[in-house]
């Protein structure tokens, strides 16, 4: 938060969104109290009674039945999915070459919806796509292939971990939720374009390491998949698991933690700019208000690392180890924060995703505006079963309330693994303050109007 | 390999379903009182807002309109400017000091913002449930 008047209005509803024009209702406010209370339960209990030694294996999961392992893991089904994501692509770039300027457009609609926050929900459900059907990784790998050279080409050792995946998200997230004329065609050309030189500039330099660590958007699908329930156990066998096990295999890595603390950040700043207390301040200050963003959504990121980086080093300290032990233990704790994030982005871009995303079949069928229906979706009408009132909120506090229980489940194990046993039940006590300060002021930011 | 484990899965059941229908209760509670407030169905109300340069009279707030009640908006600006009501997909000119009316009707439950294009300002959101 960036003062007084911000805290005056924190407050807020729904994600103002270059694409969509509906926001969901505040939060009721039982819905707030019930799962406030639930969280600070969950977190107490888990204090008290949680398990003592380390449980969460590697090996642990229920297997697939082979035949369904065999179909995971056939070719023929990744090439499938590879065809649909090729073709998507290039519907997208006509679309944005030929295109009109204008609402019928379909390249927004699939830019912030399908992509982002449509990556993000498959990423949960599934896991990690967007490795296997990303478009530029299959460029820079066919480009390789036809120039017969090595697929693991590079000029220079890749060792900046995450970092430049939190720089990108940083960006992408101000772009969707600063940026002016962040839905015109100009502004997405120069976007995408951007965006398509980097990564191959990028992946020509450092090989294909940098699609691992570097792309913003193989972060965003990787970290978001371990909490899928469908995983690979230690021998590489498909399994049933629970989101638990998937967060508990990241190892605290270079820019972890700000790449979590940018994703718990910007979808936090995303709720709370739509508040109407913050939108009068904005738009009566004399300061530029896209200055006054950016400097809050900057500041949004900043305070999620900072109160993560304040909570471990109190732990470090309650835990009798010295205070540069916290740099080591903040990246280990920071994967406890993936569900918390995973559950705002459900509770933020649910409504968003179910009848925007049905929007854009309509946009897609006719990609240049002139009035046809190349797919047959024109015609759609977006059902809204799925966004009663009472359905988003009912998901909205569900989905919060699990983030939070999976988290401190995951920081509990993380705790026990890692900080001296006489002082991991104490040692995790910080951090479980701040997960219950980040569920509350979620929870807030969908309460106020 | 290892022996299934059941007592964390236990507890997080355990806690989930208790969250889940406590939450839920409460959501459907708020649903009733939701139904109830739309028996004021095929009202109308009437809100006028003042624009002048960059500040909005009375200040921007949240207007509660019933699904199939209609909230008549009287903007008068101090400036040439585009109105804009979100999801109800209806645009307006503003002529300087001219009152310029739109007719909301409320459909599909949800918040929406209606808003001016230079500068961009808020002027309200409505509330439709």
């Amino acid at each position: 938060m960036t003062g007084r008047e911000s805290l005056a209005g924190w407050s807020a509803a729904l994600p103002a969104h270059g694409v969509g024009s509906r926001g969901d209702l505040p939060l009721p406010f039982a819905a707030l109290v019930v799962a406030a209370g639930a969280a600070l339960l969950i977190s107490f209990v888990a204090i008290g009674f949680l398990w003592r030694e380390p449980r969460l294996r590697e090996s642990d999961g229920l297997l697939l039945p082979g035949w369904l392992a065999r179909v995971l893991d056939s070719r023929w089904l990744r090439l499938a999915a590879q065809v649909l994501a090729v073709v998507l692509t290039l519907w997208t770039l006509f679309a944005l070459v030929f295109g009109p300027d204008s609402a019928l457009n379909p390249v927004p609609h699939v830019v912030y919806v399908w992509f982002w926050v449509g990556l993000a929900f498959a990423s949960m459900l599934l896991g990690p796509v967007w490795r296997v059907i990303n478009p530029v990784r299959m460029l820079h790998a066919g480009v390789l292939r036809l120039a017969r050279v090595s697929p693991d080409l590079a000029v220079l050792p890749y060792r900046w971990g995450l970092w430049p995946a939190a720089l990108g998200l940083g960006t992408f997230t101000w772009v969707e939720l600063v940026a002016e004329e962040n839905t015109s065609l100009g502004f997405l050309r120069l976007l995408i374009a951007s965006f398509f030189a980097l990564s191959l500039l990028g992946a020509a330099v450092f090989g294909r390491t940098w699609f691992d660590y570097a792309d913003p958007f193989e972060a965003w699908s990787r970290l978001l998949g371990l909490l899928a329930p469908l995983g690979r156990r230690d021998d590489g066998r498909w399994v049933l698991r629970t989101p638990l096990h998937g967060v508990n295999t990241l190892r605290g890595q270079r820019g972890l933690v700000a790449t979590v603390a940018v994703m718990l950040g910007g979808t936090a700043y995303d709720g709370f700019s739509a508040n109407l207390g913050w939108a009068t301040f904005v738009q009566s200050s004399p300061l530029p208000s896209s200055l006054l963003r950016t400097v809050t959504l900057i500041g949004f990121f900043g305070l999620v690392a900072l109160t993560l980086w304040l909570a471990s080093a109190v732990s470090v300290r309650l835990a009798g180890e010295p205070l540069r032990q916290s740099v080591s233990f903040v990246s280990d704790m920071a994967p406890s924060l993936i569900p918390i994030a995973g559950g705002y982005v459900i509770a933020h871009y649910w409504s968003l995703w179910v009848y925007q995303g049905q929007v854009t079949w309509q946009l897609l069928s006719d990609p240049l505006g002139i009035g046809v229906d190349w797919l047959g979706t024109a015609g759609l009408v977006p059902a809204d079963a799925l966004i009663q009132p009472t359905l988003v909120a009912t998901i909205q506090a569900v989905s919060i309330v699990i983030g939070h229980l999976l988290g401190v489940l995951a920081a509990h194990e993380r705790a026990i693994t890692v900080l001296p046993h006489r002082a991991a039940i104490i040692g995790q006590v910080p951090l479980m303050v701040v997960m219950i300060l980040y569920t509350v002021g979620g929870l807030t930011i969908l309460f106020t109007p | 390999m290892r022996s299934f484990r059941p007592i964390p899965y236990a507890v997080t059941a355990l806690v989930l379903a208790g969250s889940l229908t406590g939450v839920a209760g409460c959501a459907s509670d708020s649903g009733s009182t939701g139904s109830s407030v739309s028996s004021a169905t095929g009202t109308v109300k009437r809100l006028e807002v003042t624009i002048t340069g960059t500040t909005v009279t009375p200040a921007p707030a949240q207007v509660e309109l019933p699904v199939g009640s209609t909230l008549e908006l009287v903007v008068t600006s101090d400036h040439d400017d585009e109105l804009h009501a979100h999801g109800f997909d209806q645009e307006a000119t503003l002529k300087a000091g001219v009152p310029t009316t739109l007719r909301l009707t409320a459909k599909e439950p949800g918040r929406y913002e209606v808003e001016t294009h230079e500068p961009a300002l808020t002027l309200l959101t409505v509330a439709v449930r």
